[in-house]
């Protein structure tokens, strides 16, 4: 039968142009579908089954156009040649598109754990980024609360009056607080970068050696009572805490100290103590001495009226007369260190008393070889309401210790000056041998003296204590043997 | 203490291959490198592979059943393109099979307007069938066309997630 071939021609040649359009465009959506996710496994699954169709396509429309070609321009035998060629490309190309085909479910599976692992994932970021957040919001809680915290122990460091010392394993310091270099007297480089000890604080090596020993033994030392040495050469009494800290976080063992300065008050309790000492032993002196001085006074009458007759025993009334105004010298001193009542008061300059000494004293035989100068306070009159003889008194007294203690040569300084303006400062220094320390507390004890026998009556100082401590003042030494011994009187101003 | 058996099972075994070697030497038969293949072999491959390419459009269909995507427009389009290329196939292999295998079609070009559709039985029902099959790509232009709206909804649908999913 004969049919028109038009419609078989036309359908074969616009399809096969119309599948590789086709088909080209679908390889092209599927670019741009992996593109929007490339890690989908379905989109990529895509992408291989549209280039499968794309190559069916183009080889199969290939085939068809040069069948129709070839066959319409009489060259049916090349067209036998090529077609099993043809046909043989185009058959693999279908079998690879229904094999790909058939890896749709393995793909699906393969996205689905992708997604699954993928939510996991998510899941997890977000879970790890909400511990990261609360993390980051404890470590600056805690942050906070260590800065607020190294705050209050740096303030407690900085302003504690007590000396605070952290130092190594070795005792070297590390670390001071201001308190502690005000103690000291040694600057905070000094310290660190000569690498001082603790110990080199101390006034007896042997002593910090005890102290050693006994944080070696008990790992801590509770108010040990020791004694400093600045270097200006001023000894401090202090208390001392300490223990060892073997360190957290990997820190290296340091030891703490605490170091609390009982110089003062161990000064004022000594003084309180030697108040009441003087106290009770002016109450007994002023009991004797009124009990003895009425007897003697009837000795020394009736020894007088004795020598007027001319005796016998002339010689020996004279010594029993010498002996008993001894002895009536003797009580009068002990009357005035323990005399209650005020003599005659008038406005005293301190300068002139002074003055008046030393011109008196350096004319003395004694003062030869004695170098002796006066620091003035110079400005207003350093005026106090008191008895200048009984003044003079206490520095007669005062310098002629001096002389004796520089042994008849060397220094003595006498200042006078305004400490403020309530009180007045005399102070007479010498660079004598010096007190011992066991005779420090007893210098101002009636009839103690360390001269020989005879050559003192242990009462010059009592005598000046009583008579300061009668102007509501004090008077208080310091002193190193060796060295020399400083008296320092402290009077206080007149207003008026 | 039992004496040992000697087993000559192992001598027999080596034995064998001496056996073979000797035989293909001493009685000499034609060989053939390759084999030979039928010219009807290469037709029924192609229709083996059309059917494969059927049988992988039907598993596409039902997997995309089977996992619910049908319910999505793109998935949907590309089950419309998996279901003409099954027509397709059919069409196909209807018409190798008359033509290529059966032979009861035969086309002659008579001018490039004109073919004679020649049947063993003078069918002209045959004939009219087989010129229908002829237009196939009726059916496979429709199965390409629905693969890349399918792929094209799937583009879309994908564009449209993202840009609400960036949408704060």
């Amino acid at each position: 039968m004969i049919v028109s071939f038009i419609p078989i021609l036309s359908v074969d040649v616009i399809g096969s142009v119309s599948m590789v359009v086709i088909s080209l465009l679908t390889l092209y959506k599927a670019r741009i579908l992996r593109e929007t996710d490339r890690d989908n496994a379905v989109f990529l699954y895509l992408l291989w089954i549209s280039t499968g169709f794309t190559l069916f396509a183009v080889s199969r429309s290939f085939g068809h156009i040069l069948r129709q070609f070839l066959i319409l321009t009489s060259n049916a035998d090349t067209w036998h040649a090529i077609s099993p060629y043809t046909g043989s490309v185009n058959t693999v190309s279908f079998m690879l598109v229904g094999l790909i085909t058939l890896f749709f479910n393995q793909c699906w599976n393969i996205n689905e754990k992708i997604l699954t692992g993928r939510k996991k994932l998510e899941d997890t970021h977000i879970k790890l980024m909400d511990l990261n957040q609360t993390l980051e919001h404890k470590v600056i809680e805690r942050t906070e609360m260590l800065t607020s915290s190294e705050h209050k122990c740096r303030r407690i460091f900085e302003q504690s009056l007590d000396t605070i010392i952290v130092t190594d394993s070795e005792f070297r310091i590390m670390e001071i607080n201001p308190a502690g270099i005000a103690l000291t007297g040694y600057t905070r480089d000094e310290m660190i970068m000569k690498k001082m000890t603790v110990g080199s604080f101390f006034a007896d090596l042997s002593e910090w050696e005890r102290i050693h020993n006994k944080i070696g033994l008990k790992e801590y030392i509770l108010n040990e009572e020791t004694e400093f040495l600045r270097p200006d050469n001023e000894s401090l009494l202090v208390l001392i805490t300490g223990g060892i800290d073997y360190g957290a976080f990997g820190c290296a063992k340091s030891y703490h100290f605490i170091i609390k300065n009982v110089n003062e008050k161990k000064q004022m309790e000594q003084q309180i103590a030697q108040a009441d000492k003087l106290a009770a032993l002016g109450e007994l002196s002023a009991g004797v001495a009124h009990e003895i001085n009425n007897p003697l006074g009837i000795i020394l009458g009736y020894t007088q009226l004795l020598l007027k007759q001319e005796p016998e025993h002339k010689e020996d009334l004279k010594i029993i007369e010498k002996h008993v105004k001894n002895c009536k010298t003797v009580v009068s001193d002990l009357l005035s260190f323990s005399r209650k009542g005020s003599p005659e008061l008038s406005i005293v300059d301190i300068n002139k008393v002074v003055d008046g000494v030393i011109k008196f004293l350096s004319n003395h035989s004694d003062f030869r070889n004695i170098e002796m100068s006066l620091n003035p306070h110079k400005g207003d009159r350093l005026n106090i309401l008191g008895n200048e003889q009984e003044l003079a008194q206490v520095m007669v007294n005062l310098v002629i210790n001096a002389c004796h203690a520089v042994d008849g040569k060397g220094h003595i300084d006498i200042t006078t000056r305004k400490a403020d303006q309530d009180k007045i400062l005399i102070l007479v220094k010498d660079n004598g041998k010096g007190i011992e320390k066991k005779n420090l507390s007893r210098i101002f004890d009636p009839f103690f003296t360390t001269k020989p026998v005879g050559q003192g009556t242990g009462l010059g100082l009592s005598v000046g204590y009583g008579i300061i401590k009668r102007h509501q003042g004090d008077i208080c030494v310091k002193s190193s043997e060796g060295k020399g011994t400083l008296f320092t009187i402290s009077l206080p101003a007149n207003r008026t | 203490m039992p004496k040992k058996v000697p087993n000559n099972s192992g001598l027999v075994l080596k034995f064998i291959p001496v056996m073979a070697v000797a035989g293909l030497i001493l009685l000499p038969v034609c060989g053939y490198a390759t084999q030979l293949h039928a010219s009807s072999e290469g037709i029924i491959t192609h229709q083996m592979g059309h059917f494969f390419f059927l049988f992988s459009m039907v598993a596409l269909i039902f997997t995309i059943t089977g996992k619910g995507l049908d319910k999505q427009k793109g998935w949907r389009l590309i089950q419309y393109s998996a279901f003409f290329f099954i027509l397709w196939n059919l069409d196909v292999m209807v018409t190798h099979f008359f033509d290529n295998q059966i032979h009861v079609v035969k086309i002659e070009t008579i001018s490039i307007g004109k073919v004679r559709i020649i049947t063993n039985n003078d069918s002209s029902m045959l004939v009219w069938f087989y010129y229908v099959l002829k237009l196939d790509h009726l059916l496979c232009v429709p199965a390409m066309l629905f693969l890349y709206r399918g792929l094209s909804n799937l583009v879309e649908n994908q564009r449209q997630a993202k840009a609400e999913k960036d949408t704060p």
